[in-house]
């Protein structure tokens, strides 16, 4: 019975009903999106790094697992002093730097040999290698969402290079210029931002790890295998801070909405609640139907929701190919539980409102 | 025989700003089961006001209401739901459905507030009685005036209270209607013996009662018996 009393009050008027359901799918939409997004870029970024091909990564005491936020402050000196120690194959220097023009891109400079030796070397789709200290590499992520190809010029900090080639992706970063063309745009003579040191053979990597610590006691050396998990929010400073705010932006949206959609109803319906209590209706009875079509409201909203958030995910990625947007079961599931514990608490003073309604006035309401 | 509805000195007051209205002064009244009872007056000599006090919607502001041995004037709101849903049946001169549910649902309403379920032999007995069972699946909106008082009718009984509360049942309806509901009323009192108290200023309604008693000024000032 009120099951079906909730359904048809909720189709009763159908484009409430409607607006509070796109309200609640925009809540939903937001939390998953946001977090989807943050996630991704991580874990892309994550898995560009392991597929550099690497065994180990040296970067600058305090260093933040976030290789771009860290400067350039190691001499490139250290590559020799890496090389020499028992069970390394090659060393990487690399030299990152942030591009925020034409959009945000992290640039290798690479000394091409050295990079080489670790990742293997560069797949081409077209063009050839660098030989130009204006040169640069892009990867084929890269060139589909700009539209780059070989002989155009690129503006890239603040610099024109020629994009000699299109490189299969997943080498760490998207561009790729020579080290010194790097060092010297950016100040950093003689300096790299990361080594990468391949060894000899996978299970040599902590050996190589224990010498590595005992040569450069405060740095920090990581193995790659574990970068994925290492990039999370919580290693980033203020994004754990971000997703709650917007979690919180979320839950605020869908707490106004139901809670003014709730008390109009409430309004609308004094006459019917008074009719109600005079049929013995007690207050939880009352409580319980409006909590009850709040629930159900906010059910079809995070239904839709979710449709909406891979809808939303398949537009991002059509306009902007390099995102990436991580959509989980796990937070599928807490962004439903969010916009139901917010929507009834949205719901909750109308409904104690409808439940202490004097029934002689409710029944007099016009 | 015990009355199923005594009231004692009962008043009721009204503070409207600084200003106390009485609506009742002093009303005693007896009612025993099995009768038909119309009360009478002109606007505003609370009549309405009454109905709600005995049917435990509003609480008396003095004296004594005795429902079925049970004082509801001393008892609390959640205490006055429950013997409202229990032994009280109200009919409105507006019907009063819930305009989302069918006919059907909107009388199953009261047994699922109730607590007992849906009795289905009840149910066709008093649709069938009512002359209802061909309209069940129409929403308010698509009845008469007439048949919609039959439903709020058939809702009221539904749950065989002890005593069912009329108020103006017929003050929405055309002549025929009102003939109708008024007849199912009678014949509600006469062949099930329910307790009916009906608030009309109708005389020809009132006479379908046993018994009329006139109010004015918050009082009861005069009763006839009809038979």
């Amino acid at each position: 019975m009120i099951r079906h009393m909730i359904v048809q009050n909720v189709l009763h008027r159908p484009l409430r009903t409607l607006i509070t359901v796109i309200a609640v799918a925009v809540e939903v939409t937001l939390v998953i999106i946001v977090v989807g997004l943050t996630s991704g870029l991580l874990s892309e970024s994550a898995k560009r790094i392991e597929g550099v091909g690497a065994d180990i990564m040296v970067q600058p005491p305090s260093a933040s697992v976030f290789m771009a936020f860290s400067g350039a402050p190691m001499p490139i000196s250290i590559a020799g002093k890496l090389q020499e120690l028992d069970f390394v194959q090659a060393v990487a220097p690399v030299l990152l730097q942030f591009n925020s023009v034409n959009g945000l891109d992290i640039v290798y400079g690479i000394d091409q040999e050295s990079f080489r030796q670790v990742t293997g070397g560069f797949v081409f789709h077209s063009g050839h290698d660098l030989q130009d200290r204006n040169d640069i590499l892009v990867d084929d992520v890269y060139s589909a969402s700009k539209k780059t190809k070989v002989g155009q010029t690129l503006h890239i900090l603040e610099h024109d290079f020629h994009v000699a080639g299109i490189v299969e992706h997943g080498k760490g970063a998207r561009l790729f210029v020579m080290m010194p063309t790097l060092q010297e745009m950016a100040g950093a003579h003689d300096k790299a931002s990361v080594f990468f040191i391949k060894c000899d053979r996978t299970d040599h990597t902590p050996a190589v790890m224990d010498q590595i610590r005992q040569l450069l006691p405060r740095y920090e050396i990581r193995p790659l295998k574990d970068f994925i998990s290492l990039m999370t929010s919580s290693n980033l400073p203020g994004l754990g801070a971000f997703i709650n705010t917007m979690i919180a932006i979320a839950v605020a949206i869908g707490f106004l909405v139901i809670f003014l959609s709730m008390y109009t109803t409430i309004i609308e319906r004094t006459r019917e609640i008074g009719v109600l209590k005079s049929l013995g209706a007690s207050k939880i009875y009352i409580v319980r139907i409006i909590l009850s079509e709040t629930t159900l409201l906010c059910l079809a909203g995070v239904v839709s929701g979710v449709g909406l958030s891979f809808l939303t995910r398949t537009i991002f990625i059509k306009i902007f190919p390099t995102l990436t947007i991580l959509i989980s079961p796990q937070w599928i599931l807490r962004a439903g539980l969010i916009a139901i514990v917010g929507g009834l608490l949205g719901a909750s003073y109308p409904a104690w409102m409808a439940s202490r309604k004097d029934p002689v006035e409710a029944l007099a309401y016009e | 025989m015990e009355p199923i509805l005594k009231t004692e000195n009962l008043w009721k007051v009204y503070r409207t700003g600084k200003v106390d209205v009485p609506a009742l002064r002093g009303v005693n009244v007896e009612i025993l089961p099995g009768e038909f009872v119309s009360i009478m007056g002109p606007s505003g000599c609370g009549k309405s006001t009454m109905l709600h006090v005995i049917g435990g919607l509003a609480q008396a502001t003095r004296g004594r209401v005795l429902l079925d041995g049970n004082d509801l004037t001393t008892m609390s709101d959640s205490a006055r739901t429950l013997l409202r849903r229990h032994k009280v049946g109200f009919v409105f001169q507006r019907f009063n459905l819930l305009p989302t549910l069918d006919a059907h649902h909107n009388i199953t309403l009261a047994q699922h507030i109730y607590g007992d379920g849906f009795d289905p032999h009840r149910f066709e007995l008093v649709t069938n009685m009512l002359g209802l069972s061909e309209r069940l699946h129409h929403k308010p909106s698509e009845l008469s005036g007439g048949e919609q008082q039959r439903v709020a009718l058939a809702r009221a009984i539904i749950t065989e209270p002890k005593i069912v509360l009329a108020d103006e049942p017929t003050g929405n309806l055309d002549t025929k209607s009102s003939e109708s509901v008024l007849g199912m009323l009678r014949q509600l009192n006469k062949d099930l013996g329910q307790t009916i108290v009906m608030i009309t200023h109708n005389p020809d309604a009132a006479a379908y009662g046993h018994r009329i008693l006139h109010m004015r000024d918050g009082m009861v000032v005069d009763g006839t018996s009809v038979h």
